[in-house]
């Protein structure tokens, strides 16, 4: 068992006292980071880096991982708890997360959230152990062809995961797909609708448009609703679940895990598009159905679990191949090349103190964020009994830090504060925004694969269905578009989600 | 350093009139004042305060690593802490652009690529005058690109891969990091002196297309060094050439492109250190004298040959005289190639 011998060598290194330590201090972060919305892993790994030259290899990733993993539990925190995602992970989690805190079930929820989550972690963990080498391999099937059709798959799931109206949600998609053709085009590098503003040169700033509409929309449209607001305050809930609410979870963890571990796998996507696969998979195969979008445990459960497994198997194709999923893997790389290291196969070969001590590590991570999180769960709920006219000045001003420090540019708070009244009055229109947010993310990703799927191919569309891959999810695009398209079943939907 | 006249026996002072108080005030205040009216006219105690280093790129790539490695040594030698501050945004328009509207005291510098001199070329709203608010203070680095192959191709030198390339004309795939960036006009240039054609796929940076090259989509890309290495380093592409006139410490065995095929051929990936245009001469001769101070370590040296860069200072003349003759040599390759960014 390879596994076994290098998963002994792994808690070696990092059960040393001094690796502990760093793991400590790194989920710690992570979890301050994460539930503080607008203060994101990337921005505090950078902030960071400086301090990781002075570490050993080993220590220095295994603290900046922690403070990945570990965002993915704090942004669970304030989704719940505030109905504003810490994470862009954590969207789909405000969904039945801050409905069921609504009802006074803000603990069950905070506890399912840190139990799928490290039930999660546990099994992404294994599966780095064993699976590392040949999902690589998968990794690196996609070409162009591959990554526009699993876009255009994810775009049409993001309609089907839509609350409320199908016109709504397909309106706010392209909505979101316009939003992100904002900037410099990779292929031609002209600027295309930045009215000769620098500032949006390079698109509109993804973290200040979600804070935008997650953050500061919300705030003030929850400020119209004072009826709710002492609610929520009298009524929290046991922290731990009850057994029957873990029991109907079980199926729904075990989903968004093995979901959330292979979407996490695939640059691009990450934890972020682990999260609303699995909710929407959950909204599809649950049973009962219930009341997804009023409240339903398996409504956190599911995503919560998805996107702690995406953001460990992210480290997959970074360890492996070298290749960034998303951004703070991006800076991972950047610190292993600090420290003298290319990522790439050799790394697992090499040093394998290094990848099998970080793996460990992940373990050892998960365990102190339950630990941390699920006494701790009782301070955060707290922040509900601070009054809004403390917090809602407080959020609003964590907001503006944050959309400055993405790139130290006064531009990105105004662009914020421009779609602050836009979000708004989404809101007031009952317009979903969480379609928006993914159309804006995956649109420019999806025109680049597909300009460059078809420069290679000489203009040739047919590269599109040529590619093995490429044609199963665009074929299962087209399944989804029949799902929603059919009478009967749109009837059953709508009946659902309004319930 | 005032210190000594600010606080006067107290007996001394009570003996003043009126008008001899204020007199004997403004005298005490006006080094004071003058000091702080004209910090840059007198910079005798420069630096006095911590300096900022802008990096005008996001953090994580070769850029961002020499510019935190630079900031750490030119503080020890200039004795004032450089803090290194990321201002990405527009290709380093931005971050340039807001040293370009600094002061020209000494305490604001940005570390640039040659996009610096690709970016008036090619953009037509570059805000700032490259040579009228930018000065060059000391260039700090050199490095080739590199010449990479994906592996199913049938090249190891670069005559097989002109060879291939005129026997498969039009059927090729070059990667780059985006339009004008130095990898497009690097194999831009290479195609204009060859006659080769080639598709150019841009990606948003070169690391982006190593994927795409190991598929065999994307046939040859003349990548940075920093963004090659892990792929050469254990085959997954071919490195089949440098482009520097000498060959690379990291790659000791690939000849260079001047000597394989093409002479007088050299793509520099230099980096450079620049500040807000007029600063104050003693300030240009310690800021300059203290980066190539801190370019002779051996920690520097180490730590940047881990990109593959290597360690080259200038004084300010040939600082200044390296600024046009680079913006002209990639003007040229961009009017030659007729490539716009807006069209």
């Amino acid at each position: 068992m390879d596994a076994l011998a290098n998963l002994a060598l792994g808690f070696g290194v990092a059960l040393t006292l001094q690796n502990i330590a760093y793991c400590f201090i790194g989920v710690f972060l992570g979890t301050v980071v994460g539930v503080l919305p607008g203060i994101g892993p990337v921005t505090t790994v950078a902030m960071l880096l400086p301090i990781s030259f002075t570490l050993s290899p080993v220590s220095a990733m295994i603290m900046l991982a922690g403070i990945y993993y570990g965002a993915q539990y704090g942004g669970s925190t304030t989704a719940i708890l505030v109905n504003i995602p810490g994470e862009a992970s954590s969207v789909v989690t405000t969904i039945d997360g801050h409905q069921m805190a609504r009802q006074g079930r803000a603990g069950p929820a905070l506890g399912i959230a840190a139990i799928g989550s490290f039930f999660a972690g546990c099994a992404a963990t294994l599966l780095i152990c064993v699976a590392a080498p040949p999902l690589a391999a998968i990794a690196l099937e996609f070409g162009p062809a591959e990554y526009f059709s699993l876009m255009v798959c994810g775009l049409i799931a993001a309609v089907v995961l839509a609350r409320g109206s199908v016109v709504k949600a397909i309106g706010m998609v392209v909505l979101g797909l316009l939003l992100g053709l904002a900037g410099t085009d990779v292929n031609s590098g002209i600027r295309r609708f930045t009215f000769g503003y620098t500032g949006l040169a390079d698109g509109i700033e993804f973290v200040a448009l979600s804070m935008a509409i997650y953050g500061i929309g919300e705030i003030v449209y929850n400020l119209e609703q004072k009826a709710a607001q002492a609610d929520v305050m009298s009524r929290i809930g046991r922290v731990w679940p009850a057994w029957e609410d873990i029991r109907i979870c079980i199926p729904s963890i075990l989903r968004g895990t093995v979901l959330g571990s292979l979407l996490g796998v695939l640059p691009g996507g990450g934890a972020l598009l682990a999260a609303f696969g699995a909710y929407t998979l959950e909204k599809k195969v649950a049973k009962p159905p219930r009341n997804f979008g009023n409240g339903d445990i398996r409504g956190v459960a599911a995503p919560e679990s998805a996107n702690n497994a995406g953001a460990q198997t992210s480290f997959i194709p970074m360890l492996t191949l070298g290749i960034p999923s998303n951004p703070t893997m991006a800076m991972m790389i950047g610190a292993l090349m600090i420290h003298g290291i290319s990522p790439g196969p050799r790394v697992m070969t090499e040093r394998p103190e290094l990848f099998w001590g970080l793996v460990a590590s992940m373990w050892v991570g998960n365990l102190m964020l339950v630990i941390l999180n699920l006494p701790l769960v009782g301070m955060w709920v707290k922040l509900l009994r601070i009054p809004y006219r403390m917090l809602f000045p407080a959020i609003i001003g964590f907001c503006c830090v944050g959309a400055f420090t993405v790139n130290s540019n006064m531009f990105d708070v105004l662009v914020m504060a421009f779609f602050a009244v836009f979000g708004y009055l989404c809101l007031k229109l009952e317009c979903e925004p969480a379609p928006l947010i993914l159309g804006f993310v995956l649109g420019p990703l999806m025109e680049e694969n597909m300009r460059r799927a078809l420069l290679i191919s000489r203009g040739d569309p047919r590269v599109f269905v040529e590619e093995p891959i490429s044609l199963a999810f665009l074929i299962a695009a087209v399944g989804l578009l029949l799902v929603v398209a059919a009478p009967a079943i749109r009837m059953k939907r709508e009946e659902v989600l309004k319930e | 350093m005032y210190r000594g006249t600010s606080n006067p026996p107290h007996e001394w002072r009570r003996r003043r009139t009126p008008i001899a108080k204020i007199r004997y005030l403004a005298l005490l205040l006006s080094p004071l004042l003058l000091a702080f009216l004209a910090p840059s006219a007198q910079a005798q105690g420069y630096p006095n305060k911590p300096l900022k280093l802008v990096i005008p790129y996001a953090p994580g790539g070769a850029l961002d690593y020499i510019g935190r490695v630079m900031a750490q040594y030119l503080g020890e030698t200039i004795g004032q802490t450089v803090v290194a501050e990321n201002r990405p945004g527009a290709g380093g328009i931005s971050g340039t652009d807001s040293v370009a509207r600094s002061a020209p005291d000494g305490y604001t510098i940005v570390i640039m690529d040659p996009a610096i001199v690709i970016n008036p070329t090619l953009q037509p709203s570059v805000p700032y005058d490259l040579f009228k608010q930018i000065e060059a203070v000391s260039f700090i680095s050199s490095s080739p690109e590199v010449v990479v192959v994906a592996p199913q191709l049938p090249v190891k030198t670069m005559a097989e891969l002109v060879a291939y390339g005129k026997a498969n004309p039009g059927k090729m795939n070059f990667g780059s990091a985006g339009i004008g960036t130095t990898p497009h006009l690097a194999a831009e240039l290479f195609l204009q002196r060859t006659g080769v054609t080639a598709t150019h796929v841009p990606y948003k940076t070169i690391g982006q297309s190593f994927p795409d090259m190991m598929a065999g989509k994307i046939h040859f890309s003349f990548s940075s060094i920093a963004g090659a290495l892990a792929f050469t380093k254990d085959n997954r592409v071919r490195a089949i050439a440098t482009t520097g006139l000498k060959r690379s410490p990291v790659y000791p065995d690939l000849p260079t492109v001047d000597e394989a095929l093409l002479k007088g051929y050299e793509i520099d990936l230099w980096l450079g250190i620049f500040a807000p245009a007029g600063l104050p001469a003693d300030v240009r001769t310690k800021l300059n004298a203290s980066l190539n101070q801190a370019l002779t370590k051996p920690e520097l040296i180490a730590a940047f040959e881990k990109v593959g860069a290597v360690p080259r200072g200038t004084d300010p003349a040939q600082s200044a005289a390296l600024l046009k003759s680079e913006f002209d040599k990639w003007k040229k390759i961009i009017v030659d190639g007729n490539i716009k960014a807006e069209n």
